[in-house]
């Protein structure tokens, strides 16, 4: 049911052959394009464009979904096509943002998208009115059919197309309520679906060139060090060897296929300069962060209400925590790679990228050329997590090769331990709180102190308002329950480990701190955690909606059998709020089964119900996977872990029952990627305390000898 | 501080030349943190001119918003023969120059 | 009322009459108008660490007419002011190219002033495509 503008040949010998992206013969060109969305064809077909990346998460079909439907057009003759990068740059920028990131695709771009969707139809039924010199105000569509209601007259989309395309833009446009929605709202089947079961997909590492060539490449194992030299004899007569590229901060070894390249690699003497990184493990590091927690100074307040020190000072009760996370790495399944030729004056790339965008502008910044003169093709990723959005690294790595190898295609592709080992990895994380509770065991004070490194920061390079990074502070800063004395503090402490974003970013880690410290106040006050939370929660706040929906879904006031616990949590995260309830039993040996859980979503609109049903439970496995198994720990500057035997994900059979339970109250549009995972670690260690009186205060689980049944 | 201009070595009279300098120089934004949490202080080059024969023909005044190692190009018109001489200072008081012949026919 | 959204109000009349927080130390409420003044830089920029910058002005730079000064100003840095050029008949042409940070997408503006007194802006939007992953919702 779908096809994509990427010029697919089978080759001789039966591989599919990607062939070169020619703006000539861009299907761009061939159908009228009512306007940059909407393309429709003679006989029907309509175009949807897609700016953004396809990584699984849906959002390809969702945000066609919203064009479809203001456009009124047959769902089953829509066709999803990337919008080319030398096309935007060409038409300055008329696609908008590209990227992928921060669950911002459908809320970021919902209302453009429906818009260019209203205006695209409006512009339709204009060409078919003018054809039957009728008023426009006579004409209806639907289905692709256009009709005059008085004479009864119909027409379809495809046969006006080419008018249409004529005419201007109308300058305003009336969308839908959403509770007229046929086509958003609905649970469509993926439009990628048949294309991944028949393995159709192309993803950036399946990028096939004629007389293309494959590069293996080594990073300093400490981060930070610098190449000192190379003994490039010792391999360069091996066979298949074509190159050995020695970079200020990598090595290429270039062959004629990737294995020769990878083994040549690994027999290559390399010397590194280390740097003071060398010195550094997860000791040293975690005493670094812990010594941020008591720093006088070098600290900046994020949040304050009230006067903490008299609410802690009135309290009857006050109870204290350190809380840890650690390290984490994306383990995206397809490693970092990227797939370029830079030919006179011209740069063509392959990769799997969350934001097409930046990877242009990296490819040209690269090669020294115009942007004009750089064409990123598109394709689907094997994963993103967040890696592959805000840094470009395998595509400057990419295009720094093919641009020393002349005019020769070069496939740059990392092996699984180079990805574990240089990743940009989700920042550990050491917070202290301290809270005061009343005689009732309420909460009157909150304290909170983060020490942790800063993504914007020491990533972006972009200068922090007041010093407080967000992301860092993030559930704690905006933390919802009413609460009169609150003081959020941030110590900036950035260790030599390069830290990025990684799904769900600062509430991977905080939400679970904060929720489990929340259970701490309950169980102090001797309150069902449940209640507790429903009774600090201003009651027309979004997280008090959706804590009392999962609640009651998972039938919170009911009994459970004998050995089974629940725990609760509920946070905000990208603009949606979520919350989870854990059921699970526990044995003597510390194996726990997760009986199930049960998730709740309000993120205002949906617009593919299935598709959040699918992350939701997604995230799931992700957050799953993170915190029984998830540290990536430090031994002498480098990472000690390098593969999935020592970077544990879950398997099959570990899989819990998740029920999703989709909450949304409308009027505001919230993201879905990632703020399925927030919720769900607190909710599962607060499960844990109920059945064994354990208080997990740091993850991953298996250091405290709990093992996933 | 180091730096490398630009400059034709010989110009007509009345002819309007390019003239460019890159200065080494951090333009540290006070953004940055040592290891240890500290901030690094901010330093940037504020204060730059362009010195013809003893006469200011451009004065830039920077700030972090100019990138790190300062590249300056501007224009002047060649009168005479003689010296360009360049002179900046940062924020920490270091002073910085550079001089270069220029010949006009 | 935030820095971009005085700028928004600015560029979208052709004489300013509006206070200006951020032309103003400049200008001191003098009108602003468009033209005259053409700021070259890329449409895209991978990181915002060294973005190139071209600013020009259309003058003769006789003494009785020539551009003053250009300031650069940024919608977004911490710093607005990002640099002032002082120019004259000496220079022969009002033109200068640097390389400039950017704290992220933002529009910059450069504002020229003549020795008349007047004062003309050209702008130029930039994308800093890495800082996608923190830039507001809908800027």
């Amino acid at each position: 049911m779908t096809t994509r503008r990427e010029f697919l040949k089978v080759s001789a010998a039966g591989g599919l052959v990607f062939g070169f992206h020619l703006p000539a013969a861009n299907a761009q060109n061939v159908a009228p394009e009512i306007n940059a969305w909407v393309v429709v064809r003679p006989d029907d077909t309509v175009i949807i464009r897609y700016a953004r990346s396809e990584m699984g998460q849906g959002s390809m079909t969702s945000a066609a979904q919203l064009v479809a439907e203001e456009l009124d057009c047959d769902w089953s003759k829509v066709r999803v096509e990337y919008a080319d990068t030398n096309a935007h740059v060409r038409r300055k920028r008329v696609w908008g943002d590209m990227a992928a990131v921060g669950s911002r695709t459908i809320r970021q771009s919902q209302d453009y998208l429906r818009k260019a969707g209203a205006g695209a139809r409006e512009m339709l039924l204009i060409a078919a009115a003018q054809g039957w010199n009728a008023p426009v105000a006579e004409c209806t569509a639907s289905d692709g059919v256009i009709t005059h209601g008085p004479s009864g007259r119909k027409t379809s989309f495809g046969k006006v197309a080419g008018e249409a395309a004529k005419l201007a833009p109308p300058k305003e446009v009336t969308l839908k309520d959403p509770k007229d929605w046929k086509i958003a709202g609905k649970p469509i089947k993926r439009v990628d679906i048949p294309d991944i079961v028949a393995g159709r997909i192309r993803y950036g590492i399946d990028a096939q060139l004629p007389g293309m060539v494959y590069a293996a490449i080594a990073q300093c194992p400490v981060f930070g060090g610098r190449l000192k030299s190379v003994d490039a004899a010792k391999i360069e007569g091996r066979r298949g060897v074509i190159k050995v590229l020695p970079m200020e901060d990598y090595v290429a070894v270039v062959a004629d296929n990737w294995w020769r390249a990878k083994e040549a690699l690994k027999e290559l003497p390399i010397e590194w300069s280390f740097g003071a990184g060398e010195s550094a493990s997860s000791e040293s590091i975690l005493q670094f962060l812990r010594s941020g927690l008591d720093d006088a100074s070098n600290v900046v307040v994020a949040r304050r209400n009230g006067e903490l020190e008299q609410g802690l000072a009135g309290a009857a009760k006050v109870l204290e925590a350190e809380y840890f996370t650690p390290y984490l790495a994306h383990a995206t399944l397809e490693p970092m790679g990227c797939t370029a030729v830079v030919k006179d004056g011209r740069v063509d790339v392959w990769t799997s990228t969350q934001n097409a965008e930046a990877s242009h502008a990296t490819a040209a910044a690269t090669a020294g050329v115009p942007l004009e003169n750089v064409y990123v093709h598109r394709v689907q990723l094997g994963g993103g997590f967040g890696r592959r959005g805000g840094s470009q690294d395998f595509v400057r790595q990419g295009v720094q090769i093919a641009k020393a190898m002349g005019s020769t295609p070069v496939k740059l592709l990392w092996t699984r331990e180079e990805d574990t080992q240089h990743d940009f990895y989700r920042p550990l994380s050491v917070v202290r709180i301290k809270a005061g509770l009343d005689a009732s065991g309420n909460p009157v004070a909150w304290y909170s102190r983060v020490s942790a490194p800063s993504i914007i920061s020491t990533l972006l390079k972009l200068p922090l308002k007041e010093g407080v990074d967000p992301q860092a502070v993030a559930s704690f800063a905006d933390q919802p329950y009413a609460i009169p004395n609150v003081l959020i503090e941030y110590a900036q402490r950035n260790p030599h480990v390069p830290v990025g974003f990684w799904r769900t970013v600062g509430h991977s880690q905080n939400p679970f701190m904060r929720e489990s410290f929340v259970d701490e106040l309950a169980k102090a006050a001797g309150k069902d955690p449940y209640e507790y939370r429903r009774g600090l929660l201003p009651a027309a706040t979004k997280e008090h909606g959706v804590l009392e929906a999962t609640a009651k879904a998972a039938r919170w006031a009911e009994p459970l059998p004998a050995g089974v616990h629940r725990g609760i949590a509920v946070t905000e995260a990208y603009g949606s709020y979520v919350a989870a309830v854990a059921e699970l039993a526990v044995s003597d040996k510390n194996v726990v089964d997760i009986k199930r859980l049960v998730l709740g979503i309000d993120s205002g609109h949906v617009v593919n119900p299935d598709n959040v049903v699918a992350q939701m439970q997604g995230s799931a496995v992700f957050m799953l996977s993170a915190m029984f198994w998830g540290e990536i720990t430090i031994k002498d500057g480098r990472v000690e872990q390098s593969n999935f035997h020592d970077y544990r994900m879950m398997r099959l059979r570990e899989m819990p029952k998740v029920e999703v339970v989709l909450a949304p109250s409308g009027g505001f549009w919230g993201g879905i990627g990632e703020p399925g995972q927030a919720a769900i670690a607190p909710a599962i260690c607060n499960a844990l305390f109920a059945a064994t009186g354990k208080r997990v205060r740091s993850l991953p689980l298996k250091n405290h000898g709990f093992e996933i049944a | 501080m180091a730096a490398r201009i630009q400059l034709p070595g010989r110009a007509r009279r009345g002819e309007v030349i390019r003239v460019g300098i890159l200065i080494q120089h951090p333009m540290e934004t006070g953004y940055r943190l040592e290891v240890d949490g500290r901030k690094v202080p901010k330093n940037v080059i504020r204060s730059f001119a362009c010195r013809y024969n003893g006469v200011e023909v451009f004065r830039a005044e920077m700030s972090p918003g100019i990138a790190a190692n300062p590249f300056l190009q501007f224009h002047t018109v060649a009168l005479d023969s003689g010296e360009l001489e360049f002179s900046w200072v940062d924020d920490a008081g270091q002073p910085g120059s550079a001089r270069e012949a220029i010949e006009v026919i | 009322m935030r820095r971009r959204s005085f700028l928004v109000v600015l560029l979208g009349l052709a004489f300013g009459a509006r206070a200006d927080p951020l032309l103003d130390p400049i200008t001191k409420g003098a009108p602003v108008r468009q033209g005259r003044v053409k700021l070259d830089m890329p449409l895209l920029a991978d990181n915002g660490n060294s973005v190139s910058m071209s600013v020009s002005v259309e003058s003769p730079m006789t003494e009785a007419d020539h551009v003053r000064a250009i300031h650069l100003i940024s919608e977004r840095n911490p710093e607005a002011r990002m640099a002032s050029f002082h120019l004259g008949p000496r220079a022969g042409a009002a033109e200068i190219t640097s390389r400039v940070r950017l704290a992220g997408s933002q529009r910059v503006v450069a504002l020229a002033e003549m020795s008349d007194g007047s004062f003309w802006m050209g702008s130029a939007n930039v994308v800093v495509t890495l800082s996608a992953c923190v830039d507001e919702l809908g800027s």
